[in-house]
């Protein structure tokens, strides 16, 4: 009996061993079988002042949560933020990563709306996703889908705005065009992506439906958006012109076909890749606007690739006499905004593991400029956003620690 | 005894049966183990299962120390211009029949959520992920770049540098592979 003992324990060590290693082997299968690793935080971050004055800011935090928190708001003074409010997404995954962040804007009666996109399952998918608040941001409205179109494939990089009449407008890259196009090979004849958008008549309840702005646009670069002086829309975003020729597009938000381009760069940068990196917009005096882009030209036989302004005309064709590059080699994601005759360009420059916030100021309609240092920190951190309410101009700058706020002086 | 000794041997026999019937599942699982093991190496031979870190000491250490030939394709999570170029420069090695490092660089997140992308890069020998400050690590490998994806860096074999915004030339990749 003893021998049947020690035969029998023995089998069941063996068992116990080979199922153990077994485990092993099916571990090893698991898709999450990757080197331990933390998480880079999530640090892009969405701001707008409230019709009340206060700056509100939205992104996420260390948990991957979304918030939304507020401060009183003047010149000069420190912000005294609220504690974070944790905003319920559901299920949703959210992208809050350089061009790709939360963004927050205000309209009449009380509306406030979130939005973000939604990166699913599938690489470069995703669906452009929203939430209201009817009582001025202290309640918002679980998330919802902003666009008709349903399919899982790309709806990223949205920019959010109320035009002068109210009306929420919502741009977004999407692919659902490229689908449909032939191929050649293995390869699809459709250039770049589409935007489109659509519009809301009562912040953000109901949709009209999904309007095509143009094809062949960039496929993962923010889209500028910012008012004429008639109160309706304007957008600008990278735009593939020809095969390749990846310079910037122009158009009004005012018809409900695809809107007549109009080129607002000339860098005839010719690539067959992704810069990441969208253009800024802000109403001039005149009439115009004050735009800035990333891109690369050509200059005598070498490529110069900068973060340049120039002054577009109404029609957002540009002033070839106003294009000139930022006075920074390393500066990287500008911002602009403008009122009158003011004009604030504000930028990350970064090297090694420091960041400096700088801006470049104008009191002319930006016929000349001084430069400013606003700040800088070490690690990581978010692109600089502008915002503006009148006169009043403010930069919000996220990094690990905190947000900074750095009031735009004159 | 005789009708003593028949239980035990009847018991005997059937311990011996037990036994037999035992070894049997214990070597029938042996087997189905490690062929599934092997099965699992062998799948493993062909798929990438984890993504190394690139902080802002692996370029240095790359160029001076790592594998040649090599090709480095920066990539992020959001660049969809990225897998075609990849597989060119894929379709390249395959056609010359040479053994190179072809390694994809996923620039934006890292660990599971970088090797989700692993699938847009078939033949790949290794897959980085940013572990850092992605600007201070991104100029580590060119102060100019201006994060632009896919960036391409090839090696040839003598260390000389080759560098692409999208998919390299065919006068680089003539060069690098010869």
């Amino acid at each position: 009996m003893n021998a049947n003992l020690s035969f029998w324990r023995v089998s069941l060590a063996m068992l116990a061993a080979l199922l153990l290693s077994g485990n092993a082997a099916w571990a090893q299968k698991a898709p999450m079988q990757t080197m331990a690793h933390k998480e880079r935080a999530q640090l892009a971050t969405g701001a707008a002042f409230s019709p009340d004055g206060r700056l509100w800011v939205t992104g996420l935090n260390a948990n991957n949560q979304l918030f939304v928190q507020s401060s009183p708001s003047a010149a000069g003074v420190k912000p005294q933020w609220t504690a974070p409010q944790l905003i319920s997404t559901g299920d949703d995954a959210l992208s809050a990563d350089g061009e790709n962040w939360p963004k927050l804007a205000f309209g009449p009666k009380g509306w406030v709306v979130i939005s973000y996109t939604q990166p699913l399952a599938k690489p470069y998918t995703g669906m452009i996703r929203m939430l209201r608040s009817t009582d001025g941001g202290q309640t918002f409205s679980a998330p919802f889908t902003v666009h008709a179109d349903r399919q899982e494939i790309t709806h990223r990089f949205e920019s959010i705005a109320f035009d002068a009449q109210g009306v929420l407008h919502t741009l977004w890259v999407d692919k659902r065009d490229m689908l449909l196009a032939p191929k050649v090979g293995k390869k699809t004849s459709y250039v770049g992506a589409a935007i489109y958008r659509n519009e809301s008549r009562d912040g953000g309840a109901t949709f009209g439906p999904d309007l095509k702005l143009t094809d062949h646009s960039c496929e993962c670069c923010r889209i500028a958006l910012a008012p004429g002086p008639d109160g309706v829309l304007r957008a600008m975003w990278r735009h593939v012109f020809g095969a390749n020729a990846r310079d910037h597009g122009f158009a009004t938000l005012n018809t409900a076909d695809a809107a007549p381009v109009v080129r607002a760069s000339f860098d005839d940068w010719h690539i067959d890749a992704c810069p990441h990196h969208g253009p800024g917009l802000a109403l001039a005096a005149d009439g115009g606007f004050h735009a800035v882009w990333f891109g690369q030209r050509k200059v005598g036989s070498e490529d110069i690739a900068a973060v340049r302004y120039a002054r577009l005309k109404p029609d957002g064709s540009p002033l070839p006499e106003t294009v000139r590059a930022l006075p920074d080699e390393l500066a990287e994601h500008a911002d602009v905004k403008a009122w009158g005759t003011r004009v604030a360009i504000v930028w990350r420059s970064v090297s090694g593991a420091t960041s400096t916030l700088k801006a470049w100021l104008s009191e002319d309609s930006g016929q000349s400029f001084r430069l400013v240092v606003l700040g800088q920190v070490t690690g990581d951190n978010d692109h600089p956003r502008l915002v503006q309410q009148g006169a009043r101009m403010a930069v919000v700058w996220r990094n690990v620690k905190e947000v900074q706020v750095h009031d735009i002086r004159f | 005894m005789t009708s003593v000794s028949k239980p035990n041997q009847a018991l005997a026999n059937e311990l011996t049966m037990g036994r037999r019937a035992w070894l049997a599942a214990v070597a029938g699982t042996l087997i189905f183990m490690k062929n599934s093991v092997i099965a699992q190496s062998h799948h493993a031979s062909a798929a990438i299962k984890k993504v190394v870190p690139f902080d802002k000491s692996t370029w240095p250490r790359l160029l001076r120390d790592g594998p040649r030939p090599a090709a480095y394709v920066f990539t992020t999570t959001y660049c969809s211009t990225c897998p075609e170029a990849f597989e060119a420069l894929n379709d390249a090695v395959v056609a010359a029949h040479k053994k190179v490092e072809l390694a994809a660089v996923v620039m934006d997140v890292t660990g599971a959520r970088a090797l989700a992308h692993a699938h847009h890069y078939a033949g790949a020998t290794r897959i980085y992920a940013f572990d850092g400050f992605e600007p201070e690590i991104r100029q580590t490998v060119d102060p100019k770049w201006r994060n632009v994806t896919p960036y391409i860096v090839l090696i040839d074999r003598q260390g000389a540098v080759q560098r692409s915004i999208g998919p390299p030339s065919a006068a680089q990749l003539k060069a690098w592979l010869a």
